[in-house]
């Protein structure tokens, strides 16, 4: 069968109409349901004038209406691209002028952040009340007659991810049908994801990690529970409940999960059911990895690692992760990972060298950005014809093949599973009127991966109380931006002749002040002791 | 429930920034007022401004995504602590 989500979909709605493919708090639907009405919402696309090719922008919360509206825009021939509801006016404008967006379905809750937009895009709403202003989608569905229409090859386009880079604004991620079909079949066959499968949704549907569960489901004639994780006794009630048997969550999750604060007690809930977890998006720590098998002795715990450009690289065989619990494991299959030094060899083990992805996976570039794709997506000479993605993070491979990540080659702070750029949280914290300059870095606190951490200089030399200073950054920044650490400086350290502020210093200096050592920086060609 | 659900809301317009409506049955998880991680701050806060004690049981969306519900919490507990 070709690969595109909508054929996998029509074939599982076939082979399994009546089955539950999603249960929400609010709604369960089937896959005939689910298919008939993703092809009526992309009916209702088609009739406000969506057309082949179109940008179709997704601005709302988890539900059964969300995963319609993005199947909508996928059988209309049309092109995905996830917007954060969190996200304010000017990070929302960044990704409809990029994208060239024509249409957003949004919900209700996030109309003052989206009205801007209603001159330029065509607005309606995916989700609730039924208004006089605005066409609403599940409304207009009951009045169609589903077709299929879809005729997207596997190489045409189907979504656009948006995420932050060092520097610079967040960067289109161009993906293929092919790209999320294949994502599919590779990630259920490695988790041995199945029928049987009821799959615990605490991912949001923003980023491919949490789309996946969308795909693997919809492949696998498995079951898909959405939660929104906010309290963990509510998930532990519903795992149990529901006998949840796949878990994907990320560091943060766990954290969360099993915050001592709220009391949690797992051990009172029957998990029996819980055959695996599966964790990316950070390295799971020696606490979460023992309150993961306290809590859930019967699953295996599945560590991976990937970066959106090639979905996901590598992953952890569970029976493995006692004795490397700190490896990212091996390519995720129909993939390969080299490890490169400059020149573009292999490195021998233990020398570290950047990580190059090969194969399904790899993405078709970033839209609209020549210039950073040609960095990013380049050829080998070894692999002639082909695209790989150069990751710029820097890794090593042990004697036994297993891969260890050492560090970012960028800047990036990865905080409560969001991927923060320095630059667009300094572009706001400069924005304050007693503020000279700002410069955002991370610093390790593993209950959220890093923390965003921000040193700023004022005019008057003197800092700015911080609560004052914090409730400004509140109303500029959603809050997982919101700098946790601030530092005042009297003045920045500058860079030899070139009159850069000298960020490295500035975040030596901070961690200082922290009592913490200053991070290292990892070179290609490095060896490493002991693995 | 005047005091209580004053002390709250302002508390979360501190921690929030949110300066919009407030409606003390509004889930504030699902307005997008409250996320994940300050609706746990908010009931750290609520124990230790109020002298009161949560057990797991009461640490569900369900007591604590509502202000009208968490000063109800907030009064049942004060009547009966936790042995």
């Amino acid at each position: 069968m070709p690969a595109s989500i909508p054929r996998y979909l029509a074939d599982t709605a076939q082979r399994l109409p009546d089955k539950a493919a999603i249960v929400s708090p609010a709604r369960t639907i089937s896959f005939a349901t689910l298919c008939s009405e993703a092809m009526a919402t992309a009916e209702c696309l088609r009739e406000m004038g969506i057309r082949t090719g179109d940008r179709v922008g997704i601005c709302m919360e988890k539900t059964i209406d969300q995963v319609l509206a993005i199947l909508g825009v996928l059988y209309a021939n049309a092109v995905v691209v996830p917007i954060l509801p969190r996200l304010k006016g000017p990070n929302i404008r960044h990704i409809v002028d990029n994208s060239g967006m024509a249409a957003m379905v949004t919900d209700a809750e996030r109309m003052n952040e989206v009205a801007e937009f209603r001159d330029t895009l065509r607005l309606m709403t995916g989700h609730g009340a039924i208004s006089t202003d605005l066409p609403n989608l599940p409304y207009l569905r009951r009045f169609i007659r589903p077709r299929n229409f879809f005729n997207r090859i596997g190489n045409d386009n189907a979504a656009i991810i948006y995420s932050s880079g060092s520097t610079g604004r967040p960067k289109g991620i161009l993906i293929a049908h092919r790209n999320l079909a294949e994502g599919a079949d590779i990630v259920a066959e490695y988790l041995g994801t199945c029928e049987d499968d009821r799959i615990g949704c605490v991912l949001s549907f923003n980023f491919d990690y949490g789309m996946n569960q969308i795909w693997q489901t919809i492949r696998k004639g498995c079951t898909l529970y959405l939660h929104d994780l906010a309290l963990p006794n509510d998930l532990f009630a519903l795992m149990a409940k529901e006998r949840i048997s796949a878990l994907p969550v990320m560091p943060v999750i766990i954290t969360k999960m099993f915050d001592r604060r709220l009391k949690v007690s797992p051990t009172s809930f029957d998990f029996s059911a819980l055959r695996y977890v599966c964790s990316t998006g950070g390295r799971l720590s020696a606490d979460m990895i023992s309150d993961l098998r306290n809590a859930f002795p019967r699953a295996r715990i599945f560590s991976m690692f990937g970066l959106t450009e090639a979905f996901r690289s590598t992953y952890l065989d569970p029976d493995k992760l006692d004795a490397h619990p700190t490896s990212v494991g091996k390519a995720i299959p129909d993939c390969q990972v080299l490890v490169l030094d400059e020149q573009g060899e292999e490195c021998p083990p233990n020398v570290v060298g950047e990580l190059v992805h090969r194969g399904a996976t790899v993405t078709k570039g970033y839209w609209n950005d020549t210039l950073n794709t040609a960095k990013v997506f380049r050829s080998h000479p070894r692999y002639p014809g082909e695209t790989l993605v150069y990751s710029g993070d820097r890794v090593y491979r042990d004697e036994e093949g297993l891969l260890y990540f050492v560090a970012r080659g960028d800047e990036m702070i990865k905080t409560k599973g969001f991927r923060v750029s320095p630059t667009e949280v300094e572009t706001e914290v400069i924005r304050h009127p007693d503020i000279v300059d700002a410069v955002a870095f991370a610093v390790q606190n593993i209950a959220v991966g890093e923390d965003v951490a921000c040193a700023y200089t004022t005019t008057t030399g003197k800092p700015i109380p911080e609560p004052v200073l914090r409730q400004f950054l509140k109303m500029q920044l959603p809050n997982h931006m919101v700098p946790a650490l601030l530092f005042h400086f009297e003045s920045f350290p500058i860079t030899g002749n070139a009159g850069k502020l000298d960020r490295s210093s500035i975040k030596q200096l901070a961690h200082e002040r922290l009592g913490l050592a200053s991070p290292s920086t990892a070179e290609t060609g490095r060896a490493v002791s002991a693995g | 429930m005047a005091t209580e659900l004053q002390v709250l809301i302002d508390y979360i317009r501190a921690e929030t920034g949110h300066s919009g409506a407030l409606g003390e049955d509004d889930d504030l998880l699902a307005t997008g007022v409250l996320d994940s991680f300050n609706i746990v701050s908010l009931a750290m806060y609520a124990q230790e401004r109020f002298g009161v004690e949560f057990e797991a049981e009461d640490l569900v969306r369900s007591n604590l995504a509502r202000l009208s519900s968490l000063v109800n919490l907030i009064r049942t507990r004060r009547e009966a602590p936790i042995s």
